[in-house]
């Protein structure tokens, strides 16, 4: 797997090459801000990148724009957001547009590098990767007049699980139930949020979101 | 020009009455003498239109010196006009073959003054003074002039042997001696120094014109373009007697110039009858001011109403506020020096010798602060009094909100310096702390592993708690995205359940966006400590103004939230909190939209 990183902070910077290199992941580029990068990902067309959120020179969203400009322009490159900040706000603004190979994951969560490299295997796989911490969230929201509310707490449960990116088979272990019982439970969610089942989307992104995305 | 008192004010009308009363006797003698003896050596007698011109022209004036005279503030300006107008007629009086010869001696001197009052009216015009010294100065000469000349041709020139006389030519009462030359270069020189008079009084007028205000120079003109022409006939005249030897009004050119000069003085008596009534209208208007000035409220009332009065919109009050050492407007708000301002006339309204109001004009109005009663004075104190508190209400304020900025400002960087240094700083160090662990594990020395693994969940714990408090100083996502997301992210870290309906969470500017969200924090904390169950925030545009509110079931008072009400009052809103059943926290901010 090929990986373009964009940080300005030097340490971080290395530190997230390092891994990635350790980890048997081909670092392409590394660069500290915005320009650099959307450079990096034209010149070695990357699986996915992995971008700060704040960056030079404004130090506010440099990163996201960078990253939805990557997703408009190069569709096959995944993006995952690195942020400091448990933002709902900042996660949605990237999925919104381009909910497909996009990611929104807090810092020091990369650090763990068996949950970076399968945050970028999803990605790779086209699905969706959000901040257990963001989901959690968006969990507690009290929503009003919802299709979720239709879930059983199991399901809102498996829910929650997949738009942290985790596959079917991670869900199964981690709720202590078989593969085919979280099967049968995607398939009831996808039903009940009117899913259909249409080759053009990729219904686990479209359920993340209609979860993400709050009425109101 | 001081104020006469009652009895001796009734003696000078009177005086003046009569006055114009003999100045129209005068007149319709000199008629009925141009049109019997002296038909053929006066412009009046020469043709009917001569007549109606002369009488036009000379009652012109003596009405024109009566109604300003009649007013409530007689003026040199009328006496002047009285004066003119009287000796209009003695050119006409002098030709009365046959008269009393002391009659005809008087008008023939009384004749070369016609000119001298008329410029020293012209120049009194508008501000019953002539004002500036070259104008006073020029005054001065005229007259001086006209009294040798008029000395000179009485004493030395005997009609007799004059060569150019056509009018009365036999009769002077006050000859002393007859020296016909030396009264000839007398006449010749009198003349072309009374032309040389005119061309200095047009210039005068034409500088006045010029220099006045837009408004100023309209109603200048009515008498300083009449008077500018009557200066020019003045002149041609003496260019055209140069070539004749005598002054026949029958001649062509002479008549014309005659014609042009008499519809003049004409046209000017009737500028000065309007600028009279103008002015009474507008005295009146203003009086009528001081009947309203207890309905007078709102700041700057006694400016649009002297405005309105004085049919000037650009009239402007400033007040002096020694303290500052600034001019203000009645709002209380600095405005620059009104004596800066070009084309603008400053007055200057003082009080027990103390100014109160600076009022900048078109100057269209001449003598301004005699219009400007006692009653108006003291309203104009009275709106002195309110611009300064206002004004420094209006500095307080602004101090408020610059203290607020700075700490806002101070909080935005204190979150920066957090994120950018202390939460990468351990980043990078969990980071280490990690691959330590991994060493570790590589080693097979469980210890460490176990060590460095609890290391790495302590870091992480820190991390969240410094990602809290960076939050807490300033949340980021207010200053980028706005009060609409901000208030989501603290719904959901409220410690209750807080339902945010946001119908206008557009973006604001930055210190309404964080008065807004510091008082919705410090509300839903409040709520919390009163044990409420739940709190619903609601932020909306209502008609300039910011509405956000917090309403929560907890039990208790609500606090009076000191730190949000100082935010909001600094950018001159309200905040009030009560709780009667449910309380609600209600701030208002104005803003000019979202």
């Amino acid at each position: 797997m090929r990986v373009v990183i964009a940080e300005d902070v030097m340490l971080t910077r290395e530190g997230i090459a390092r891994l990635l290199q350790d980890a048997g992941i081909d670092v392409c580029a590394a660069v500290g801000d915005a320009a650099a990068l959307l450079r990096a990902v034209g010149a070695t067309q990357p699986d996915a990148a992995i971008v700060d959120i704040r960056m030079p020179p404004t130090h506010t969203d440099e990163g996201l724009a960078a990253a939805q400009q990557i997703r408009a322009s190069h569709p096959d490159v995944g993006v995952l957001i690195l942020s400091q900040y448990i933002e709902p706000h900042y996660a949605m603004r990237l999925l919104d547009e381009h909910p497909e190979r996009t990611g929104y994951l807090l810092k020091e969560r990369i650090f763990d590098v068996a949950n970076l490299i399968d945050a970028l295997r999803r990605l790779a796989d086209g699905e969706t990767v959000v901040d257990p911490t963001i989901v959690a969230r968006l969990f507690a929201r009290k929503r009003h007049a919802d299709p979720l509310d239709q879930l059983s707490d199991r399901e809102r449960e498996v829910l929650a699980l997949v738009a942290e990116g985790l596959s079917n088979q991670a869900i199964a272990t981690s709720l202590f139930i078989t593969e085919r019982t979280v099967e049968a439970h995607v398939k009831q969610i996808f039903q009940k949020l009117g899913l259909n089942a249409d080759p053009g989307s990729h219904r686990r992104v479209l359920a993340v979101l209609a979860y993400l995305r709050r009425p109101g | 020009m001081s104020r006469a008192l009652p009895a001796s004010a009734n003696v000078a009308a009177l005086a003046r009455v009569v006055a114009g009363l003999a100045g129209t006797v005068v007149a319709v003698g000199a008629v009925a003498v141009a049109e019997g003896p002296a038909r053929a050596t006066t412009y009046a007698g020469s043709s009917a239109t001569g007549a109606a011109l002369t009488l036009a022209a000379g009652l012109g004036l003596i009405t024109a010196g009566l109604v300003i005279s009649l007013g409530r503030r007689p003026s040199r300006t009328g006496d002047l006009a009285l004066l003119a107008g009287s000796c209009w007629f003695a050119p006409a009086l002098a030709a009365w073959r046959g008269g009393p010869p002391l009659v005809l001696s008087i008008a023939t001197v009384a004749a070369g003054f016609t000119f001298p009052f008329i410029l020293h009216l012209v120049l009194t015009h508008p501000a019953d003074r002539v004002g500036s010294k070259p104008a006073r100065a020029l005054t001065a000469l005229v007259y001086a002039e006209a009294l040798i000349a008029g000395a000179v041709l009485a004493l030395f020139r005997d009609p007799y042997y004059d060569s150019s006389c056509l009018a009365n030519c036999t009769v002077n009462s006050f000859l002393v001696r007859s020296l016909p030359s030396l009264a000839h270069v007398a006449e010749i020189s009198d003349r072309w120094f009374t032309a040389a008079a005119a061309t200095a009084l047009i210039a005068v007028c034409a500088w006045r014109l010029v220099r006045a205000s837009w408004p100023a120079r309209q109603r200048l003109l009515l008498v300083y373009l009449p008077a500018m022409v009557f200066a020019a006939a003045v002149i041609a005249r003496a260019a055209a007697l140069q070539r004749v030897i005598f002054e026949d009004p029958f001649n062509p050119a002479l008549s014309a110039i005659f014609a042009a000069g008499s519809v003049a003085i004409t046209l000017l008596a009737a500028g000065l009858i309007s600028g009279v009534v103008r002015a009474r209208a507008e005295r009146q208007a203003v009086a009528e001011i001081t009947a309203n000035l207890n309905q007078a409220s709102a700041a700057g009332w006694l400016q649009s109403a002297l405005a309105a009065a004085l049919r000037d919109p650009g009239i402007q009050i400033a007040f002096w506020l020694p303290g500052r050492q600034c001019y203000v407007n009645a709002s209380g708000q600095a405005v620059p020096d009104p004596s800066t301002e070009s084309g603008r006339v400053v007055t200057r309204l003082t009080r027990n010798e103390r100014t109160i109001a600076v009022i900048s004009h078109s100057g269209a109005v001449p003598a301004i602060e005699s219009q400007i009663g006692p009653a108006i004075r003291l309203g104009l104190e009275n709106e002195r009094l309110q611009a300064e508190s206002l004004a420094e209400l209006e500095e307080l304020r602004t101090s408020r909100a610059r203290i607020v900025e700075t700490a806002d400002s101070e909080r935005r960087r204190l979150e920066r310096n957090l994120h950018d240094g202390a939460q990468q700083r351990l980043l990078a160090l969990s980071y280490d702390i990690r691959v330590a662990c991994a060493a570790a594990h590589a080693d097979g020395d469980a210890e460490t592993e176990m060590a460095l693994g609890d290391a790495a969940g302590t870091m992480q714990g820190i991390l969240g708690e410094l990602r809290d408090l960076a939050h807490g100083i300033y949340p980021a996502v207010l200053a980028e995205a706005g009060i609409g997301p901000a208030l989501a992210t603290l719904a959901d870290t409220a410690p209750l359940p807080v339902q945010v309906l946001c119908a206008e969470c557009g973006r604001y500017p930055a210190p309404i966006e964080a008065a807004a969200y510091f008082a919705v924090a410090e509300a839903v904390d409040d709520a919390a400590r009163r044990g409420a169950d739940h709190a619903a925030v609601s932020v909306a545009h209502d008609g300039g103004r910011l509405v956000v509110t917090v309403e929560d079931n907890g039990s208790g008072d609500a606090s009076s939230m000191v730190a949000a009400a100082d935010r909001v009052g600094a950018l001159g809103g309200s905040l009030t909190a009560r709780s009667a059943g449910t309380a609600v926290c209600r701030a208002e901010i104005p803003c000019a939209s979202s």
